[in-house]
């Protein structure tokens, strides 16, 4: 719980495809090593309900550098009967300020997607 | 009439001489387009792999940039083009670094799955420094 209050990096899944939160998908968070050039896995969660996953990082973790969200999209179109343009969805980001919240949904249908950096 | 005037209409009448320079029209194209500012999106590095069915490793299948359209012809030949999962790698960040410009993502990749290679693929970018968007198109 004191997890979800303070995550610094919240996301939301919405199947705009059916027009319903997409919930039940898998979700894993990775920070760059910058040295070695290896992703380290930080996190891992499952949309609820709502499409969200929150909890992935403490904001003690959570420092500046680049990250990637990985979405297993296409297992989740997998588990609703449907296939998919794409196997999943990484999304590569770079954090300057880690002071500040960062919300960054994914839209998705079987063939398309788009994120943004929202609030 | 300008140089750039000349080349889009160029592009139209004369489309077989795309076909001609790249081997084969192409069955996977891409379009990057600057939505942030309303235009294409020019000079953006992107290069193409395919996954290795058996190792999972990337296979360099072409890199290229994109014209002042925004696209980026003969990224692959029929004869390449096979069934299989593959990335689209494009360097944002280095676009929006050549405008003075900052971005949120560094770079970014798009995987995607061909199970026919006989049918056109379209894989566009919407891109804008905050935000991005991907589809199948045509």
């Amino acid at each position: 719980m004191a997890a979800a209050v303070s995550s610094p990096l919240t996301t939301h899944v919405l199947n705009t495809g059916d027009g319903i939160p997409a919930s039940k998908m898998a979700v894993t968070l990775h920070r760059l090593d910058s040295e070695l050039k290896i992703w380290n896995m930080l996190g891992v969660g499952t949309t609820n309900e709502d499409g969200r996953c929150s909890g992935l990082i403490s904001q003690e973790a959570f420092t500046s550098g680049m990250y990637k969200l990985r979405f297993e999209t296409g297992s989740y179109w997998e588990s609703r009967g449907q296939t998919s343009f794409f196997p999943y969805v990484e999304v590569v980001f770079t954090i300057t300020d880690p002071g500040q919240r960062f919300h960054l949904p994914l839209l998705m249908s079987q063939f398309s997607y788009s994120t943004y950096r929202g609030s | 009439m300008s140089a750039l005037r000349l080349q889009h209409i160029q592009r139209h009448i004369l489309p077989e001489n795309q076909q001609t320079m790249a081997g084969s029209l192409g069955t996977l194209t891409t379009h990057v387009l600057n939505t942030g500012m309303g235009v294409p999106a020019a000079n953006v590095a992107l290069v193409l792999y395919r996954q290795d069915s058996s190792t999972n490793a990337w296979t360099l299948i072409t890199s290229g940039t994109t014209n002042d359209d925004g696209r980026c012809p003969g990224l692959i030949t029929k004869e390449q083009f096979t069934a299989g999962v593959y990335k689209l790698h494009f360097e944002t960040a280095q676009y929006w670094a050549s405008m003075g410009e900052t971005s949120f993502y560094p770079y970014v990749e798009i995987v995607f799955t061909i199970n026919d290679p006989e049918q056109k693929y379209h894989v566009p970018l919407l891109l804008s420094r905050f935000s991005y968007s991907t589809y199948r198109g045509s």
